[in-house]
């Protein structure tokens, strides 16, 4: 008898070709929708795909739980960028996403409709080079209706909404930016970057107050992983950060580390949740760490590395609340409460 | 007292005496006959008129006689007595006058009574002739009115269109246009007229006919007079034919041959024939086998009835000593089942570099199955390499030329009913012996075999082998091509040369230090075993129809495995390639991103390595690839501070940035003019 292969087969051209993009893909950002409803993951083929969390999670998508993967439901899917979209983020009405050089902004409700045109679109002033910079991160100021970017030129730009025009420029950073946070009381944003070094900027002055050079702490140094600070997170006076060192927690005033959490692989995401933190990284696991340093509990997804955690709080949709949390595969894991796995979304 | 009553009172008396009258009457009927006729007669003779006057006079007489002798008595006296008798006397005179009177009044009712009778007799008799009479006219009424005429029946034109065509004279439409009848028998007319005509015409017909059948009958005579004198002339042709290379004859004599073939191998003749003049000259069909045993198959049964008969009388006899030797029997079944038609076509696919693929198609009678064997012969002697040996072998040199079809399966799902009668599992136990039964090769003989459902009666279908016929070629081209294309660089490969051709060269930079230093088959299992392979194995990736490889590239201390994993559509399905590296640990996909990128830049961006069309370098291109990709990899490491001496490995390439985006890519884009390393 013809031996019975689980999973072989045989597969056309076009086939084939799908199953290896899906094999190869990376879902670098995550935004959710101003309802809370929709959630939009953008990948390295610079696709944008926009799941319904609601459908995916009302109690008829449930009862096919058995299939997790057919609950999601696309409803937008368009080449947006031509390179990886590396980050997104969502205004009340826009979804801003950036990769290659570019911000580009889409509307929230004409996406929902399916149309995937863009509504404008941004390129912060370069200084020359060879290659176009890439745009890291994306952060949006409500107070002063802004959004900043950084990445590649190794500089904060800031851009009016109300105009679209760039206003300022932060420099300082000697390599590349990765992330930037911002802290809610005092218009000071904070940012982190291939170089180990997490910069404070005031806004109002656009001066840099405040340099904390990570990898020159013991404490916190690892020189096999490189200085790169991949994360930044903060909530007042406390800020924590991650990527080549360790993952720690620091006192900003100050300037000292106070924790310092015991996990190996970098970290390319961490966020404040409640008296917790979450950070994702290498490996398959969501952690939950107590400010102590004590590891709360490790959830493990389905992709073998995560890059990025989102965390649905909208108020509009409170039926939506959950974690979700992508990476190095075509999926994203949604988290319906912080201690389980219950299904994946799926590009 | 009034006269009237008197006379009402007179028949009185008269019947009560008539009673007693009649009874002697009837005494004396018998004694004088001729008395009682004479007074029958006697009242013909009599006036009725004067009997009345008559009888009025004498009842006069008596009344007044009864008064008389009242008087007398009144009076009295002697003398009245005899007065009294004598009116005594008339008065009985008068009696009996009454008495006659009354007979003949009696006689006359009867008479008239008698004679009534007969005329109302009469009446009746004439009343039932004429009810007869009315009912037969009745009758002959609704019989007319039953009546149907003939005319009826027949088809008429329409009343327009015998207006508009009829002449005048037969039309009369001032006659007719009132009266239907009229109208009618003018129609019946012009319809009589017309197929009278028409009769006419038939007749002419025919004897045109006859004149043309004489014609044809001529015409024969002399086309079969010709046969003889063409084929004196085509004998006359043959060392022409033979001189100038065109070998009509020689066709024919295939078509001749064809005859014999059974429908599907005819069908995939007709079609590869036809394909082969309009589109392929190199193409070359052949049919192979002895024409006479297939002949022989269709032979009328009764020989080999009479064969079967004596050789089963001789079974009787050595199956009792055969007995216990049932194997031998199911034996001699499974090799009746998986007979062979005596014939097949041969088809020489001739590719540009003058290699040639054999292919013979045979027909399978008793599982109405084709099946091909293919054999590729080369211009020039090929050195074969240990890891090729399964690329040109004739049992995996055509699988999966379509998605899925291994050609170990039998295409026709009543086979397997067929199977299960003689104990074959399946087969592909016997594929290398028959061929193997691709699914394209049933097309291309028409044969179309319906999923999950057997069916007896599969009909050779040419529009089904001809909208195939092309791709296949085709395909059966680019795959030959492709495996020779791969047979080569496998050669190269072994020794540990990527051989990349000068075509290719611009997508490589001028020094690559990374070598590849093993190229070897793996067994489909040992594959599935690694344990960097799970993505691709969980992906449906991993057939047992794909040709499976390891690769090992190594730079100074660090070693990149490369597991390789060859669809047999090669290279239109690119080989698709999952990395192990070893270098200050184990590096794969899962606990290492640019490992991941390494092979997305292998797997999935594997359409700018393809190089000119077909595109046959490509899995040269991938693996000098993955050398460049590793030096990028081990060059752009970040030196770690801690550790003393020179770094291992010195970055020689010339790079715009090292790392970028959140996952910290290495720059692993080639730009070929200027020779840097980007970002993707």
């Amino acid at each position: 008898m013809e031996r019975a292969v689980p999973l072989a087969v045989p597969l056309g051209q076009t086939e084939v070709f799908q199953a290896l993009q899906r094999l190869h893909m990376t879902i670098f950002s995550q935004s959710v929708s101003p309802c809370g409803k929709f959630l939009a993951a953008g990948n390295n083929y610079g696709q944008i795909a926009i799941f319904s969390l609601s459908s995916a999670l009302s109690s008829e998508a449930k009862e096919e739980s058995k299939k997790p993967v057919v609950t999601f439901q696309v409803l937008h899917f368009s080449l947006a960028h031509d390179g990886p979209v590396y980050s997104m983020v969502s205004t009340d009405r826009h979804l801003l996403s950036a990769g290659d050089g570019e911000v580009k902004a889409w509307l929230w409700a004409e996406m929902l409709k399916k149309g995937c045109k863009e509504l404008w679109r941004r390129q912060p002033p370069y200084r020359t080079s060879l290659e176009v910079p890439e745009i890291n991160a994306l952060l949006l100021v409500p107070k002063e209706n802004s959004l900043i970017l950084a990445g590649g030129d190794c500089q904060l730009h800031t851009m009016d909404l109300e105009t679209g025009t760039f206003t300022r420029v932060l420099r300082g950073h000697t390599d590349y930016i990765h992330c930037l946070a911002l802290r809610e009381r005092s218009p000071e944003v904070l940012s982190g970057g291939e170089d180990g070094a997490v910069r404070l900027w005031d806004l109002r002055t656009a001066k840099e107050v405040q340099t904390i050079e990570v990898y020159k702490h013991e404490e916190c140094s690892r020189p096999h992983n490189g200085r790169w600070i991949g994360c930044l997170a903060t909530d007042s006076d406390w800020m924590v950060c991650g990527g080549g060192p360790a993952l720690t927690l620091w006192h900003l005033r100050s300037s000292t580390p106070t924790t310092i959490f015991p996990i190996r692989a970098p970290q390319k995401h961490v966020t404040f949740y409640q008296d917790l933190i979450l950070s994702a990284g290498q490996g398959r696991c969501v952690n939950q760490w107590q400010l102590s340093g004590e590891l709360k509990a490790q959830v493990p997804g389905s992709s073998p590395g995560l890059l990025s955690l989102s965390l649905n709080q909208q108020p509009a949709a409170p039926e939506c609340k959950v974690l979700t949390a992508a990476g190095n595969s075509c999926r994203v894991d949604v988290f319906t409460n912080l201690g389980y796995r219950a299904f994946s979304l799926s590009f | 007292m009034s006269s009237e009553s008197s006379k009402k009172r007179k028949p009185k008396v008269i019947r009560s005496d008539g009673a007693p009258a009649e009874g002697k009457r009837n005494r004396s009927d018998t004694e004088q006959e001729g008395k009682y006729y004479s007074e029958e007669a006697e009242v013909d003779l009599r006036d009725p008129g004067r009997d009345y006057e008559l009888y009025k006079y004498t009842c006069q007489e008596l009344q007044r006689l009864m008064a008389e002798i009242q008087d007398l008595k009144s009076r009295g006296g002697k003398d009245v007595a005899i007065e009294i008798e004598e009116r005594r006397i008339q008065s009985c005179v008068h009696f009996m006058t009454l008495k006659k009177l009354n007979r003949l009044a009696h006689i006359r009712l009867k008479k008239g009574r008698d004679q009534t009778h007969e005329k109302v007799d009469a009446y009746h008799l004439q009343l039932q002739n004429l009810l007869y009479e009315v009912m037969h006219l009745q009758k002959e009424i609704t019989k007319c009115l039953e009546f149907k005429s003939k005319h009826e029946e027949i088809d008429l034109v329409s009343l327009e269109e015998f207006y508009k065509e009829a002449p005048p004279d037969i039309s009369k439409a001032e006659v007719t246009m009132g009266d239907p009848h009229q109208q009618t028998l003018a129609r019946l007319d012009w319809e009589l007229e017309q197929r009278k005509r028409l009769a006419e015409k038939y007749r002419e017909c025919l004897s045109n006919k006859e004149k043309i059948l004489k014609e044809i009958e001529v015409k024969k005579e002399y086309l079969s007079s010709l046969q003889p004198r063409l084929n004196s002339i085509m004998q006359a042709s043959l060392p022409v034919q033979e001189y100038l290379f065109m070998p009509f004859d020689q066709a024919h004599k295939q078509y001749e041959t064809a005859r014999h073939l059974p429908p599907p191998l005819y069908v995939l003749f007709v079609q590869a024939t036809a394909y082969g003049q309009a589109c392929d000259k190199t193409l070359s069909v052949a049919i192979e086998g002895s024409v006479d045993e297939a002949k022989a198959l269709f032979k009328p049964p009764e020989d080999s009835q009479d064969d079967e008969s004596d050789s089963d009388a001789e079974e009787e006899q050595t199956t009792k000593r055969r007995r216990p030797t049932l194997g031998v029997q199911l034996d001699d079944k499974r090799k009746e089942m998986l007979k062979r038609h005596p014939l097949s076509v041969m088809l020489d696919l001739k590719c540009k570099d003058d290699s040639v693929l054999h292919l013979t198609f045979y027909y399978l009678m008793n599982l109405n199955i084709m099946t091909v064997k293919a054999k590729v012969t080369t211009a020039m002697e090929l050195i074969t390499p240990i890891s090729a040996g399964d690329l040109l072998s004739p049992d995996s040199v055509l699988s999966c030329l379509y998605p899925g079809d291994h050609g170990k399966k039998t295409p026709n799902p009543a086979n397997q009913y067929q199977f299960d009668k003689v104990g074959i599992l399946t087969l592909s136990d016997y594929v290398l012996e028959l061929g193997h039964p691709y699914l394209w090769v049933q097309k291309l003989g028409g044969l179309h075999f319906p999923k999950e459902q057997p069916q007896q009666t599969v009909i050779a279908d040419h529009s089904l082998s001809a909208s195939h016929m092309e791709t296949t070629m085709k395909l059966l081209k680019t795959r030959v091509q492709s495996r020779l294309a791969l047979h080569k660089q496998f050669a190269s490969l072994e020794h540990g040369i990527v051989p990349v051709t000068s075509d290719c060269q611009y997508l490589f930079p001028a020094k690559v230090v990374s070598r590849l230093v093993k190229w070897v088959t793996v067994a489909h299992e040992d594959y599935m075993e690694l344990h960097f392979t799970k993505d691709i194995v969980d992906a449906g990736l991993a057939g047992d129809t794909n040709l499976y490889y390891m690769a090992l590239i190594e730079r100074g201390t660090a070693k990149l495995q490369a597991a390789v994993v060859l669809n047999p559509g090669y290279s239109s399905i690119p080989p698709v390639f999952q990395l192990c590296l070893n270098w200050k640990g184990e590096k794969t996909n899962s606990n290492d991103d640019n490992i991941r990128a390494m092979e997305g830049e292998v797997n999935v961006c594997y359409k700018e390595l393809c190089g000119p069309w077909p595109s046959h370098q490509l899995l040269t291109n991938q693996l000098q690839r993955l050398c460049v990709l590793l030096d990028v990899y081990l060059e752009t490491e970040s030196h770690d501070d801690s550790v003393e001496g020179p770094k291992e490995f010195p970055q020689e390439k010339m790079c715009l940035r090292l790392f970028r985006g959140p996952s910290r890519m290495k720059p692993f884009k080639y730009n070929h003019p200027q020779g840097f390393f980007s970002h993707r």
